[in-house]
């Protein structure tokens, strides 16, 4: 059947459909309104992406009602307000503006070759903008440039190729529906949708049969991205703590898993167009049942492998023919692996606005191509086994499934470890097994086999005149999500026991899981070397750094030093970070000058902590201890008779040993009468990096009692860093209690009373550091929780310092001053502020 | 079907589904969506298909509207040989 044809089936049946049966796209858009209550309820992806939705649900009953020659228009007015939903009204014009001049450049009357040359100059120039080679700066704000470039990156080869071999020449509206495609604004990788393939798709079939195709597969997708959340958050290990046989099977699994954040993404958008009438092919059709490489690279993503097949494997097996077909084959696939690594940096590019090159890239791509090209070379010689309509279970079918999925999540698990020497490291705990790791290891394969042996992909042909009612797809899709949105009712999963109901909860918050939050935080202050992962979700807050942002780590106010505490505020330095002032005084603290020999009359506090203390994010005077300062000296306990000097000691990323540093080395010289250290979620985190490097690079340890610690836990220097890190991880509570007992101890001789306060950034997946506080409370010291100081969940975004970097900005810096103070006069008395109210003042916290 | 048809028909069961029902093959089974002809056996039918018919297809010529179906490939098949005649 002809395009134009199709056309016309399409027209009658909808006509038909629509006016005759309205019940049933009265139940096609329950079915949509379930979907939509689905992503609002799990907060499923972004914001963006529900308001999206909801303009795609509430169109779709429109376009449906539409004559078919108005719905194309009308999708692409849809996909245009859509970037409006996504973006400010400056930086929608600026995309639209962009898009059509690249659109304008297909189009110009010219020859095609120079066509494809001012094409690659507009790519070459838009990518020294996004590379800040120029020196300017885009007009628009980073976000747009992730979208830009999945827009066009590909999507113009494909146009271009289009408009030089299709018989039927593109209209307006196709051209703007198929660039600007609906749901793109929510999502930077997108399926590289074929211009033929859309415009011949269009409504080509029942539409019914097609609005409820895609409605299943928006069904599927959010499953899909269920399940991804379920394993992001519970499965997902770090690989530096690989420690046995049952770890490495959990970890290698779950990189693998973790894929179902792309074929939900996939099946998402797709399912949208579906309800657009663009009947485009199946995304990720069950691709954990790859029962070969050739068969894997073939479902994965079937996208990436159509425009591969069209625009580089076709072209390059028809010029390599010529000498002879086992030539051509090897010939175009490895150019096509080849270009599928280099294309994969080029995303990012677009995305990041560097060009990630990766020895674990070079690896993985490198590994496959050379598996497909092995299995391409065997079917061409054998030739592959299909069937029409057999699901037997078969033990063959079985073990090729179970062996290509194996091999494919080693290659993952390659892909996604930070180092290939981390990933060598990680496998050596392979030879550490019990009884129980071998078991899962055997379930888990045995379960494997049972599943993969059965023919589920073979096509139905002849469908079957009728299909019972509860196997209807509307039936059983109304039923899915059904079922999905009444177990997210808090109301029902509290019944399911309090670990059940826990995991439930967690499936509906939309954060990074806590290795990715470990790394965010790192990424403050260096730069990381791993490659960015798609499956992953911290490229989403590295998307919108500002290209120029330097780690705080890179700044000339950061030294890095050959000591124990290995690194310090540089003293009388300027600069600006994340656009704010951040001065430090002459004795390389952030804060204002004071003098070394207290004045009289004085309290003095020295506070020690990490980032967020030193105020990372908010410029001079609006960290909490400049406003807690300000506001003891105005109304405190004895004010204004006595003056108050909070004295700002922290420092980037420092651990609880650091602190103790710097306590030791700076801090008490101002002979301060209160030490308030610093408790967080993170605060593990930073102490084995740090120590470890410390022994690696033969620093003494200034401390006995630690250094007496870490010898008895085997804390050898000679260790790879890996091994040293990890042992020194498992001495974590011991010498985190040392140091707080040593901290009370040395307060106590100097006649100082120490404080812990317990203070996270804002939205941080609090949990609380019980072992320190504890260890604190016995130790003598005042611990003050503050966990709670910036209110309710919804409130921490707008606490934030920037979109993407979390730390507290002004008015964060504000509430945590404001508690403190409250503390400080609520606990006079044990702070020894002589003068303290005699009226408590209830805390924030209490009724 | 028409003799194209039958003799493209032909070759995809005796090579591609060996054993299988020839009824279940229709005009309009999705041969490639299906995963019948994959990037090899596409390219292996280019061959037979540039072999019986003396016709020579071109790179862009290799996709899914002229090869998804039976139908499809004797259209495209006809459509060379006219223009050769």
């Amino acid at each position: 059947m002809s395009v134009v044809a199709a056309a016309r089936l399409g027209e009658a049946r909808s006509a038909v459909d629509v006016y005759r049966d309205p019940v049933r796209l009265l139940g096609l858009t329950a079915q949509l309104g379930l979907a939509l209550l689905l992503v609002r309820q799990f907060q499923l992806e972004s914001r963006t992406l529900f308001h999206v939705a909801a303009l795609a649900a509430v169109g779709f009953v429109v376009h449906a009602l539409l004559p078919l020659r108005y719905r194309l228009p009308f999708f692409a007015c849809l996909s245009l307000a859509s970037v409006w939903v996504a973006f400010s009204v400056r930086d929608g014009m600026w995309l639209l503006a962009v898009g059509i001049a690249l659109i304008g450049v297909c189009h110009l009357p010219v020859r095609f070759g120079i066509r494809i040359a001012l094409l690659v100059a507009a790519g070459a120039a838009l990518a020294a903008l996004r590379a800040r080679w120029l020196p300017l700066s885009a007009p628009w704000q980073p976000g747009v440039w992730p979208i830009l470039g999945s827009m066009f990156m590909f999507r113009l080869a494909l146009y271009l190729h289009a408009l030089r071999h299709d018989e039927r020449k593109p209209t307006v509206a196709r051209t703007f529906a198929y660039f600007f495609m609906l749901p793109n604004v929510c999502f930077p990788l997108f399926p590289v949708v074929d211009y033929t393939t859309f415009a011949r798709t269009h409504y080509d079939a029942d539409p019914y049969t097609t609005y409820q195709t895609g409605i299943t597969w928006i069904a599927r997708g959010i499953v899909h991205l269920l399940l991804y959340r379920l394993v992001y958050a519970h499965v997902t290990g770090d690989p530096t703590q690989v420690a046995d046989l049952g770890d490495l099977t959990q970890y290698v699994l779950s990189t693998f898993l973790l894929y179902l954040r792309i074929s939900g993404q996939f099946h998402l958008i797709v399912g949208m167009l579906h309800l657009f009438g663009f009947r485009l092919p199946e995304t990720h059709r069950l691709y954990y049942l790859a029962s070969s490489f050739t068969d894997f690279w073939r479902r994965i993503n079937i996208y990436w492998k159509d425009f591969m097949m069209k625009l580089v494997y076709y072209p390059s097996f028809f010029r390599l023919r010529r000498w002879g077909g086992t030539v051509a084959l090897v010939g175009a696939t490895l150019i096509v692996f080849v270009l599928t690594w280099l294309l994969h940096s080029y995303q990012w590019f677009w995305i990041l606005g560097t060009f990630p090159v990766t020895r674990q890239d070079m690896l993985f791509w490198g590994v496959l191509g050379v598996l497909v090209l092995a299995n391409a070379l065997y079917e061409a010689r054998h030739g592959r086994k299909r069937t029409l309509g057999k699901k037997r279970w078969s033990a063959a079918l079985a073990v090729r499934t179970v062996g290509t999925f194996c091999t494919i999540c080693v290659l993952w698990s390659l892909w996604s470890t930070e180092s290939i020497a981390e990933w060598v490291a990680m496998w050596r705990a392979a030879a550490r097994a019990d009884a129980r790791d071998v078991l899962l290891l055997a379930g888990l394969l045995g379960g494997g086999l049972a599943i993969a042996g059965r023919n589920w992909d073979a096509p139905a042909l002849r469908r079957d005149a009728t299909t019972p009612f509860y196997r209807q797809p509307a039936v059983r899709t109304t039923a899915m999500l059904l079922a999905l949105l009444i177990l997210g009712e808090p109301a029902v999963y509290d019944r399911l026991g309090a670990s059940a109901a826990a995991v439930v909860a967690s499936l509906q918050r939309n954060t990074l899981n806590p290795r990715e939050e470990a790394l965010r935080h790192k990424g403050y202050y260096e730069q990381l070397d791993a490659a960015p992962r798609f499956e992953a979700q911290l490229w989403q807050e590295d998307a919108k750094k500002p290209a120029d942002f330097v780690p705080f780590g890179r700044t000339k106010v950061h030294h890095r030093s050959k000591d124990f505490l290995r690194s310090r505020l540089a003293p009388s330095t300027s600069i600006t970070y994340l656009g704010k002032p951040f001065t430090t005084n002459r004795w390389a603290m952030r804060d204002r000058d004071y003098e070394l020999a207290k004045p009289p009359n004085t309290v003095r506090v020295a506070m020690l902590g990490p980032s967020h203390v030193m105020g990372a994010g908010v410029g001079d005077g609006e960290t909490f201890e400049a406003v807690l300062e300000a506001r003891l000296n105005r109304e405190g306990p004895g004010a204004p008779d006595r003056a108050y000097e909070l004295l700002n000691f922290s420092g980037t990323n420092y651990s609880l040993p650091q602190e103790m540093t710097m306590l030791d080395e700076r801090a008490f010289a101002f002979q301060p009468g209160i030490v308030v250290v610093t408790a967080y979620t993170r605060m593990r985190n930073p102490l084995a990096p740090h120590l470890a490097g410390v022994l690696r690079r033969q620093i003494p340890v200034p401390y006995a009692g630690l250094d007496s610690i870490l010898r008895r836990g085997g804390a050898d220097r000679r260790l790879p860093l890996r091994e040293l890190a990890g042992r020194i991880r498992v001495l974590t509570d011991d010498i985190q209690a040392w140091t707080l007992r040593r901290i009370a101890d040395e307060c106590r001789r100097r006649g100082a009373v120490p404080v812990l306060i317990v203070l996270d950034n804002p939205g941080e997946n609090y949990q609380q550091p019980a072992h320190a506080m504890r260890t604190a409370a016995d130790a003598g010291f005042l611990v003050l929780d503050l966990h709670d100081v910036y209110g309710p969940g919804d409130q921490h975004p707008t606490l934030w310092a920037t979109e993407w970097d979390h730390h507290p900005n002004a008015e964060g810096h504000r509430r945590i001053a404001d508690r403190l103070f409250d503390e400080f006069r609520r606990n006079g008395v044990k702070l020894r502020l002589a003068g303290a109210a005699a009226t408590p003042t209830p805390s924030a916290d209490e009724p | 079907m028409d003799a194209i048809g039958q003799t493209v028909k032909d070759y995809i069961l005796e090579t591609f589904l060996p054993g299988e029902d020839p009824r279940e093959l229709t005009d309009s089974t999705p041969l490639i969506t299906s995963g019948i002809l994959d990037s090899l056996a596409t390219l292996e039918l280019v061959g037979f298909l540039e072999r019986q018919y003396g016709i020579e297809l071109q790179a862009h010529e290799v996709d899914q509207s002229r090869l998804g179906t039976l139908d499809s490939i004797a259209r495209l098949v006809r459509a060379k040989l006219e223009t050769q005649a």
